[in-house]
């Protein structure tokens, strides 16, 4: 197999760990691996209760995210699912992916965070439905802190009294974890964190 | 009776295989001349069940058949699985769901009057190829030019290229390399100042022209299909196309059916000499078109020089070269096999000259540096193999560093060599090969350049 990335033959291992399946296999090279550069931070926030981020958005995420995105390489959804899988690692919450806009899925013919999850069986509920079909990175300060909530619950859904993970690729502003934390919490939700694949610069 | 339809659209799509929904005009003036019949549409990837529940997929853009080379996924648009190509992911994704369209109608009519602005002259042994290229192409058959570096195999081309142009055939000249492509458009821009020529590499914006001549890397001819009267591949023993059969079939898709391909090199494989010895003809030139001999390479033994480099420290016989080619104002080109091992030698060689620079295929400054080299505002350059063919500098000075490693196979070695003495002023130059052990290839390599100067070929 080649790497997904650099299509370079990947060295293939065929361990006792592969064999059982203890350890999941990369998609990528060492190289490309080694290009995407840890942040891991941690922040509080006044709705959002904590949000981790695991990459930087240098470069080679940059291009990572194009590809994924823009040019529809669905298969690197899951170049990712390996550190996903570990930071996820936990028992009773509840996943949540932002969602799309229905409109803009069916563009895009798939639904980039709901792949990422599903390539790391990572079992998630889909709770939110995005009512428009704005772009937060076009707006200003001004009009974001404006804007009516861009998220409803989906209607029939049951948000318990319970913790609450939303997923999304790439954390900006802010703005959109604000508002799918907050209507999760006016459902009922008792505390809402957030994990993003990437940390950009504000 | 047809409508009335923008001659524009037939211009672009004809030769071309296109993404429906990506074409530079209207819907409606495309929807219309599909019911016209004018447009016709295709299936994007093509699924036939094969056993045990798999399915065999065929890209109809690439031709690609090779099924690690596609995805299946749930698809939103289509409500579905779908499969998607990667093998040409970059030019715009063609799935299951996606619509191809390729041109039905009328064929454009290309003009047949065209001016032929070089003014030099071929010698002998150019001319006598030049002539045999002809009489292949007459034939409808697929020649090889195995001319050597330096012996000018592009001005071969002028005059068969000329002939087709003003028969109103259409022409291609791809190459796997973008550089190459980059140094061929001036050239022939000015040796055909009359022809609508375009150049098609990763960024360029496609003209709106029906080009008659059209330059293209391998790569960009995925889009087209039953384009062309001739398509001469330049380099064809380069990466990736040797490497890559959709890149090789996407040139026999390119060419109209029964027309021929031919080959330009200085380092055919085995393979595409007996092939072409078989199916078709070959001219060969053993001589360069100044007369002088092909520059021999030099063994020098560089002990462990990943080694010192790693630990910070350049090996005093490789400070010593650089520091001579400087006293002497001769521009330099130092190749390496490793990337990584290049970026830690950058700095050890600023040490000795600040404006030296390091460039890769994926280098930002890439374009640039090589600019800067040939105008004299930087004194040499290290680099990866990416500028192992089509860059000429004049009295440019060439070593390699750590000739042993397998990426410098003999073809890519002779290339090397080649990018020195290649001007009429400075015909000779050093073509050193720094090494940790000679192999095969470095044998091989200087074998051959010996018998070339000898007047001899590889048969
Ligand atoms: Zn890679
Ligand atoms: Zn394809
Ligand atoms: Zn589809």
């Amino acid at each position: 197999m080649n790497c997904l990335l650099c299509e370079q033959k990947l060295a293939s291992s065929p361990s006792w760990q592969l064999l059982l399946a203890i350890e999941n296999t990369s998609l990528i090279c060492e190289d490309c691996s080694k290009s995407f550069e840890r942040v891991d931070i941690k922040e509080e926030d006044d709705v959002v209760d904590q949000v981790t981020s695991i990459y930087t958005y240098n470069e080679p995420m940059r291009e990572y995210l194009h590809q994924f995105k823009f040019l529809q390489d669905v298969a690197l959804a899951g170049v990712f699912a390996n550190e996903l899988r570990t930071e996820l690692a936990r028992k009773d919450d509840i996943i949540v992916p932002i969602p799309m806009h229905p409109q803009k899925k069916i563009e895009r013919t798939f639904a980039h965070v709901e792949e990422m999850l599903t390539a790391a069986r990572i079992p998630f509920e889909d709770l939110l439905i995005k009512k428009n079909t704005e772009v937060m990175g076009e707006k200003t300060r001004e009009e974001r802190l404006a804007m009516r909530n861009l998220f409803s619950i989906k209607p029939g859904s049951d948000v318990k009294n319970k913790t609450y993970i939303l997923i999304d690729d790439i954390y900006t502003t802010g703005t959109t974890l604000r508002h799918a934390a907050t209507v999760l919490k006016e459902a009922g939700a008792e505390r809402v964190e957030a994990v993003t694949l990437i940390r950009a610069e504000r | 009776m047809t409508k009335p339809f923008n001659p524009a659209i037939r211009d672009f799509l004809d030769g071309r295989i296109w993404l429906r929904m990506h074409t530079p005009f209207p819907c409606e003036e495309i929807d219309a001349l599909l019911d016209a019949g004018d447009i016709q549409v295709i299936k994007g990837i093509e699924s036939k069940p094969s056993f045990l529940n798999q399915k065999r997929h065929l890209c109809n853009r690439c031709e690609n058949e090779d099924s690690t080379r596609f995805t299946t996924f749930n698809c939103a648009k289509c409500e579905g699985p779908c499969t998607y190509c990667r093998q040409c992911l970059k030019m715009g994704r063609v799935s299951s769901c996606t619509e191809l369209i390729i041109w039905k109608g009328e064929k454009p009519e290309y003009p047949t009057n065209h001016t032929i602005a070089w003014q030099g002259t071929l010698t002998p042994h150019q001319q006598k190829a030049s002539d045999e290229l002809i009489e292949s192409q007459n034939k409808r058959a697929s020649h090889l030019i195995y001319a050597v570096c330096g012996s000018g195999k592009t001005e071969i081309l002028f005059p068969p290229i000329h002939k087709l142009l003003t028969e109103g055939k259409r022409v291609c000249i791809a190459a796997p390399r973008v550089d190459v492509i980059l140094e061929l458009e001036p050239r022939l821009r000015a040796a055909f100042p009359d022809t609508k020529i375009e150049a098609l590499y990763g960024g360029a914006k496609p003209t709106m022209e029906a080009s008659q001549l059209v330059l293209a890397t391998t790569h960009q001819l995925y889009r087209f299909r039953h384009a062309f009267d001739a398509v001469f591949v330049d380099e064809a023993d380069a990466f990736p196309y040797k490497a890559d059969a959709t890149l090789q079939k996407a040139v026999q898709k390119a060419v109209k059916p029964g027309s021929p391909v031919h080959y330009v090199t200085a380092t055919p494989s085995d393979k595409l000499l007996s092939e072409m010895k078989k199916t078709g003809f070959v001219s060969i030139i053993n001589r360069r078109y100044h007369g002088h001999p092909l520059p021999v390479p030099k063994f020098i033994p560089l002990w462990n020089y990943e080694k010192q480099i790693r630990k910070g420290k350049l090996p005093q016989k490789l400070i010593d070269w650089t520091e001579n080619r400087l006293a002497r104002k001769e521009p330099f080109l130092i190749f390496f096999h490793h990337i990584g091992l290049m970026e830690e030698a950058e700095p050890l060689f600023q040490l000795i000259d600040p404006r030296i620079r390091s460039v890769h295929a994926s280098h930002p400054e890439r374009k640039e540096h090589v600019q800067a080299l040939r105008n004299k505002e930087l004194p040499g350059l290290l680099t990866t193999t990416i500028l192992e063919r089509g860059i000429t500098i004049p009295n440019v000075q060439v070593a390699v560093v750590g000739a042993e490693q397998q990426i410098f196979d003999k073809g890519a070695l002779i290339q090397i060599g080649g990018r020195v003495g290649r001007s009429a002023d400075y015909p000779t130059g050093e073509f050193i090969l720094f090494h940790n052990g000679i192999t095969y290839a470095m044998d091989e390599a200087k074998a051959e350049i010996d018998k070339l100067n000898k007047g001899g070929v590889r048969t």
